[in-house]
């Protein structure tokens, strides 16, 4: 028997997760606790076993519609937009409602004389395994063949994490001395060996700077700024992020006049351009638009927030759209109040995280974290959706040595990933990029460390939390962003389709995960009727 | 193209349980909506809807899974099943490759099924199946990320599979402690099972060696129509029209179905006489349309003095072993187990 926690039976998440943050998960309404079928759920389809019947039915009606009228059935395969598979009952229903079928005299008698099970089949339903792996540490490791030397590095690695853990430093800092000297050794261009380095580096500062984060977060804002640029376009994560975000923003203003934006992380604004081509473009004509974006102070005195306004502005008003922008200047999101935003009531608003949300999760799991109240204002705003992009990894474990682990391979698969990439310096720059983050996760400790990355389960089951139902992104947006890798190269990029969430990966490692919400406007308490899967 | 529907939902309904029926139909229609008239796959559509798991090094029920890019320039992946050893609950992370213990360790090279088209080594049901393979045979399973058709036709999946049987040959770390050698056996459902047979041809020819074939409903076939096609077409979830798109998008253009990768035991098939072919063990469903061919396939290595097994399974449908619902489902996994288990 498999309980499956409220979320998933509203049709839109996958089971809960135990979260690091040790808040408890809502208790469950009693009539949401019903049994899943455990044998498809390890196929990878959420079907409740009292609607067995009924989605054989359906599918019986739609394989016979299929038959009947072939032409019509290969328009529906062209045009349809598909969401959330695993979701099979409520795809079974959008198929049969798009494929508009005359309910009664159409239907072939149904017989409905299923085999029921040889008497003595024990029904082990196999239920565990599918729940357990997104219950349990997933651990997801894709390596090149490596050679000898590298296979020792990553073990001297895992050791010398392992001694830190236990306090052991200066055991800890003879395994150092080892290491760097395997690292002459190793092929240091690419794969394990060049990401070790990093994670040698990093363990190195925890071990003799200490952990309260020193110089490297002191890093400038401009800085930063340059390194995220190299980075957007070295390789496909950031583009990714933005492209599926902005279009599922797109979507949700369709309709709308009057739509706001609120960007947490305005950086240079590179995200924007297309979404406001988009609603240039978009029948009917565009909206007004106010973009309000979010970003650190500019310590020379330079207005970087309003400099970047003005750009958009000029893109704006090139292709005709109604624009106005507002920068917030904030050193912290949590430091950004909903009032600075100046939302006006009969706007329909979009708020845009691309990894920003992780930041805001505290170290603390006993206190309550930024997060809470920064979803508690998002929500006050009703959003018309709030697109959310986070790096597809668990770096918030309470263990050192977990995080540790899962950063080295994580980080290793990104490296490798960053191989295809040829242009300098973006290269280059991408990988000072990277390895910024991943000093944080391994050196960093308290608020300190704000690369906190948790992964889609995790995020599911607190957004839902918190008051947000899931809005799926469907096979167009899985399709566009498919082909928007094929511009690049490299071969081994992989979007995968989630529960109604994107992931951008490499080869079969999601790296990044792009999924879209919208405020429950009830109390938080009321979960929505269970076939919520399009956006509205 | 089957006309009287109401017959066929019925039939078929009747021999699987529920969840079964629901499974596979899902895959019918969803495959339906896939195979476009001109030839050409809505690949975008299939790697949406197909239900994928990624791997995880950390031991589920006693299995632990991590993902290798054995050739760069293909983007080949294989992922790899080993059993946890029992006094480490977790392992260490750095031991992914660490050396296989026991004195015997088989070493399983499967092939995901999907008629050349459809599925991938990280698709939910063959992850399952392979985790499954692993405690059955006590076995490292290595599941191979073949390319398919039809943006890959032949020889494409045999050369991938090659390759990876190539590389596992090659770890020091999937030798056996008995003679230092890796004690390989090909597996594979439907396509998957046709892959095993040219791979293992082309070991032959190669001088490595492969302890033992496994091929579940594999998918063979020919110009001819045979009985078991006209008489199960359209019955059993399976159509003829859509066996012939499959074929027709994974052989060479041009080519029919007397193909040698389709036919290997027809008109321009070659003789496995006097070839020290691996032994084989062939399960047949009793419903599979494609019967005749896979009997044929049996009957053609017995024909050449070969060592074969046929395990008919009167009662099963395509699928049969994705879900242990069934009897059949038990039985196929005890032979196979005795199989792998024998003369390592």
């Amino acid at each position: 028997m498999v309980l499956y926690d409220s979320t998933a039976l509203a049709g839109n998440s996958s089971g809960s997760s135990s979260s690091s943050s040790s808040k408890p998960p809502l208790p469950l309404q009693p009539q949401q606790q019903q049994e899943i079928d455990g044998l498809l759920a390890g196929a990878g389809y959420k079907v409740r076993s009292s609607e067995l019947r009924k989605v054989a039915q359906r599918l019986e009606r739609l394989e016979t519609a299929m038959v009947n009228s072939p032409a019509d059935f290969s328009q529906l395969a062209s045009d349809t937009i598909h969401y959330n598979p695993s979701d099979l009952a409520s795809w079974v229903d959008s198929l049969l409602s798009e494929f508009v079928m005359d309910p009664v005299t159409n239907q072939t008698v149904v017989n409905d004389a299923w085999a029921t099970t040889e008497p003595n089949m024990p029904q082990v339903h196999q239920n565990i395994s599918y729940e357990q792996q997104s219950l349990n540490n997933q651990l997801t490791v894709v390596t090149a063949m490596e050679e000898d030397s590298g296979i020792r590095l990553v073990h001297m690695l895992m050791t010398c994490a392992e001694c830190i853990q236990r306090g052991d430093f200066s055991l800890a800092t003879s395994f150092l001395e080892d290491m760097q000297g395997l690292l002459t050794r190793v092929n240091t261009v690419c794969g394990i060996g060049k990401v070790a380095g990093h994670f040698i580096d990093a363990l190195s500062r925890r071990i003799f700077q200490g952990i309260g984060g020193g110089s490297i977060n002191g890093g400038s804002a401009y800085e930063n700024e340059i390194l995220y640029h190299h980075f957007y376009e070295a390789c496909p994560y950031l583009k990714f992020a933005h492209f599926t975000a902005n279009q599922a923003i797109l979507e949700a203003f369709d309709g709308h006049d009057c739509v706001h934006v609120v960007d947490f992380n305005l950086m240079h604004g590179l995200q924007w351009p297309a979404l406001i081509q988009a609603l240039a473009l978009r029948p009917g004509g565009p909206p007004l638009l106010r973009l309000t974006g979010i970003g650190p102070p500019s310590p020379d005195g330079r207005d970087s927030l309003r400099e970047i306004g003005m750009r958009l502005a000029e893109l704006a008003r090139s292709v005709n759209v109604r624009f106005a922008f507002r920068g917030v200047a904030a050193s912290r999101l949590e430091d950004v109040k909903p009032w600075m935003l100046e939302v006006n009531p009969k706007e329909s608003v979009a708020v845009n995280s691309i990894m920003q949300l992780h930041r805001l999760l505290g170290s603390d799991p006993n206190r309550s974290s930024p997060i809470e109240k920064v979803l508690s204002w998002i929500r006050s705003l009703n959003p018309k959706i709030m697109t959310v992009v986070e790096h597809e990894a668990n770096h918030n474990q309470p263990s050192f040595l977990d995080r540790f682990t899962e950063a080295l391979h994580y980080y290793s698969t990104m490296f490798d990933s960053l191989e295809a990439c040829t242009v300098q310096p973006d290269k280059a720059l991408a990988e000072i990029y990277i390895q910024r983050e991943i000093t944080n996760v391994v050196s960093c400790e308290g608020s300190a460390r704000v690369e906190r990355h948790e992964p889609l389960a995790t995020w599911r089951t607190r957004l839902s939390g918190a008051g947000f139902r899931p809005l799926h992104l469907g096979s167009n947006a899985y399709k566009q962003a498919s082909m928007l890798l094929t511009l690049f190269s490299a071969e081994g990029y992989s979007v995968e389709e989630n529960d109604g969430c994107l992931t951008l990966g490499w080869h079969s490692r999601p790296l990044i995960a792009a999924s879209a919400w919208q405020a429950v406007s009830d109390s938080p308490a009321e979960f929505p009727a269970p076939d919520t899967h399009r956006p509205s | 193209m089957a006309r009287s529907n109401e017959v066929n939902l019925n039939e078929c309904k009747m021999v699987v349980p529920l969840n079964t029926w629901v499974l596979i139909s899902n895959f019918k229609l969803a495959y339906n909506l896939l195979r476009r008239p001109d030839g050409t796959f809505n690949r975008h559509l299939a790697e949406f809807l197909d239900r994928k798991v990624p791997a995880n090094a950390n031991p589920v029920d006693g299995v632990f899974s991590f993902d290798v890019l054995i050739d760069r320039a293909t983007s080949l992946l294989c992922r790899i099943y080993r059993p946890a050893m029992a006094e480490e609950p977790q392992p260490n992370v750095a031991e992914l490759e660490k050396p296989v213990a026991a004195e015997v360790v088989p070493v399983i090279i499967f092939f995901h099924g999907g008629s050349f088209a459809h599925s991938s080594a990280n698709s939910a049901i063959y992850d399952t199946l392979c985790r499954r393979l692993v405690g059955l045979c006590k076995a490292v399973v290595v599941s191979v990320n073949y390319r398919r058709a039809p943006e890959n036709r032949y020889p494409c999946a045999y050369d991938d599979g090659w390759t990876a049987l190539k590389w596992v040959n090659s770890r020091p770390w999937l030798q056996s402690q008995k003679d230092s050698k890796v004690h390989i056996y090909l597996a594979g459902d439907s396509s998957g099972g046709n892959i095993v047979h040219h791979v293992a041809l082309r070991a032959i020819e190669s001088g490595i060696d492969v302890l033992g074939n496994i091929l579940l409903n594999p998918m063979f076939g020919g110009q001819e129509r045979t009985e078991s096609e006209q008489r199960l077409d359209g019955k059993y979830f399976v159509t003829l029209r859509d066996r012939d798109w499959y074929w027709r998008a994974y052989l060479p253009e041009g080519e029919d179905r007397d193909h040698h990768a389709c036919n290997p035991f027809g008109p321009n098939g070659r003789s496995l006489e006097g070839i020290k072919f691996p032994k084989s063990l062939v399960v047949v469903a009793g419903f599979d349309l494609i019967q005749d061919w896979q009997l044929a396939y049996v009957d053609g290595l017995k024909k050449a003095g070969q060592e074969v097994k046929l395990l008919y399974m009167e009662q099963a449908t395509i699928g049969f072993y994705l879900l242990p619902n069934n009897n059949h489902f038990h039985t196929v996994m005890d032979e196979i187990s005795k199989f792998v288990g024998s003369g390592c």
